[in-house]
């Protein structure tokens, strides 16, 4: 065995072309989903009254919302070809360890990490993807396929009262609001703040936009994973 | 009590949902808590007083009349002065004893359309039984002309964003739940908040005068298809009022939706503020952990 062989790469590459793009792409959807609707809800504020005069009334605004979550969704649904394209052409693993699966070591792990942040525990020894970013993606992912159902329900109520009861209508006003509420503030707050905020990442993680990150950063943020990839 | 029911004209009912404003609220920044301008952009009603504002009253669409036009003059048969003798001299309402038949010589379709509707029969009834009816308050009392109107100080030319806008306040001064609940409303945000004047306004489900209540389902269908020209009857049944005030007891199904509505509503606030409150936390004490351990290092 060469020493040029056994010597590994400084740079590891943590995300692909596609999945930096669709963040980047999701990144700018959601945020204008987010100004639009929240616009709209509270539009007997005076920011919100701002806002919508800027883009040019509740007609833009509702125009602007709906072409935000095109593109949005449609970032789902090219996640989801790709997922598909993963496991059956590539023969990837979509469940293994290194995955953004849930596993039960998740909930150990989220464990371990409060007791890390109490002093009492080390930090985990974090895979691939670890428990938050899992939660943040799947958290995501779930709840823009809901957003989406119920924001058809809001936009076409005629053709789904054509065979729902009307009450549905309102249902989905409920869910849709809450879950805008839900998801802002883990995207807005927790996500911005635990991923890009920290003192150890402070003031932006750019591995989602470059795609790659450092030997250094593999030990101290995903040592599990690296033991995989040089074992 | 007249000076509540000034008070109530002057101001916008308020909002009925009060969790989402609060959810938000403790989510991002104290925004809302910031007053709004909708309210204050609404011009109240000059308030009721025995002296008219000749002012106002020259700058009102009625400026140009003579007193006589609509009061007629002392000369008429039967006419005489108020005795400062009697009991009820100065108490009696001008607006429910002002004969309102005089507003149909210019206003004619508007008259009928009032006969026609809602409050003209609220107010037959109300005069078949006149004692019942003294003891009602102000805003329970079925409306004149004079009471949604104001004779001397109606401003012409408005645009139908400043009608529809006066309007909630008109109509919420009796209806107060509908009004807040239509506030609540895609209808009542795009239209009253944002002033799109293609959003529906009070009158434009309800009509303006036949003030219908839309509790019948084929008149609900028909006011929905004058802009949804494809809706269907359960199109109808979404519910735009969530509020049982007014409502009829037996339509029970209406309740039942509006309680399912609200366990909804409930139940994912709790979902919100346990997730959230779970995040919010734990990034908290990381990031008091993280700082600590940096602080640390560089002493």
């Amino acid at each position: 065995m060469s020493t040029l062989e056994k010597k590994s790469p400084e740079t590891f590459v943590r995300f692909s072309p596609l999945q930096r793009l669709l963040h980047l792409v999701v990144m700018i959807g959601f945020t204008g989903l987010a100004v639009t609707g929240f616009s709209l809800k509270f539009s007997d504020q005076w920011w919100a009254q701002g806002f919508a005069w800027l883009v040019g009334g509740a007609a833009h605004l509702a125009w602007l919302h709906r072409f935000f979550a095109v593109i949005t969704y449609g970032c789902v649904l090219a996640h989801i070809i790709w997922l598909f394209y993963f496991k059956l052409v590539l023969k990837g693993n979509i469940t293994g360890p290194q995955s953004l699966f849930p596993r039960v070591r998740d909930v150990k792990d989220m464990f371990q990490h409060i007791g890390y942040f109490f002093g009492k525990r080390h930090i985990p020894r974090f895979n691939r993807f670890t428990y938050w970013e899992k939660f943040d993606y799947l958290a995501l992912f779930l709840g823009m396929n809901t957003m989406g159902l119920t924001g058809l329900f809001l936009w076409f109520p005629v053709f789904f009262t054509s065979f729902l009861p009307g009450y549905f209508i309102n249902l989905a006003q409920v869910l849709h609001l809450y879950e805008a509420i839900l998801a802002v503030a883990l995207k807005f707050v927790v996500h911005i703040l635990t991923t890009h905020l920290r003192p150890e990442t402070f003031p932006v993680d750019k591995s989602i936009f470059t795609g790659k990150t450092t030997r250094e950063r593999m030990i101290h943020e995903h040592p599990g994973e690296l033991e995989t990839i040089e074992t | 009590m007249n000076t509540q029911r000034i008070e109530s004209k002057n101001r916008l009912p308020e909002k009925m949902h009060f969790w989402p404003r609060l959810l938000f609220c403790l989510t991002f920044f104290p925004a809302l808590l910031v007053p709004q301008f909708t309210k204050a952009a609404i011009t109240p009603h000059d308030p009721p007083e025995w002296f008219v504002n000749m002012g106002s009253f020259a700058q009102s669409a009625h400026g140009t009349f003579s007193c006589e036009k609509c009061h007629g003059d002392m000369k008429q048969s039967g006419k005489m002065h108020p005795d400062s003798e009697n009991p009820s001299f100065l108490t009696t309402d001008a607006l429910r004893h002002y004969n309102y038949q005089r507003c149909e010589s210019c206003h004619k379709p508007s008259y009928e359309q009032y006969l026609q509707g809602a409050h003209a029969k609220a107010l037959l009834k109300e005069q078949s039984d006149p004692v019942s009816t003294k003891k009602l308050p102000d805003n329970k009392k079925a409306p004149t002309c004079g009471n949604c109107h104001s004779s001397h100080y109606v401003k012409g030319h408005l645009s139908r964003v400043e009608i529809g806008r006066q309007m909630v306040i008109t109509c919420g001064t009796c209806h107060p739940a509908q009004a807040a609940t239509y506030l609540d409303n895609y209808h009542g945000k795009a239209a009253v908040n944002l002033g799109n004047k293609k959003a529906a306004f009070c009158t434009d489900c309800h009509g303006a005068h036949h003030c219908l209540s839309l509790k019948d389902k084929r008149e609900a269908l028909a006011a929905c298809k004058r802009c949804h020209p494809d809706a269907t009857a359960s199109f109808a049944q979404v519910v735009i009022h969530p509020t049982i005030q007014d409502s009829p007891e037996k339509d029970q199904q209406k309740k039942a939706h509006i309680t399912l509505i609200r366990v909804v509503t409930i139940l994912m606030s709790i979902l919100v503020i346990l997730v959230v409150g779970f995040f919010y936390g734990h990034s908290f004490v990381w990031l008091l952990r993280e700082l600590h351990e940096k602080l640390r290092r560089h002493k």
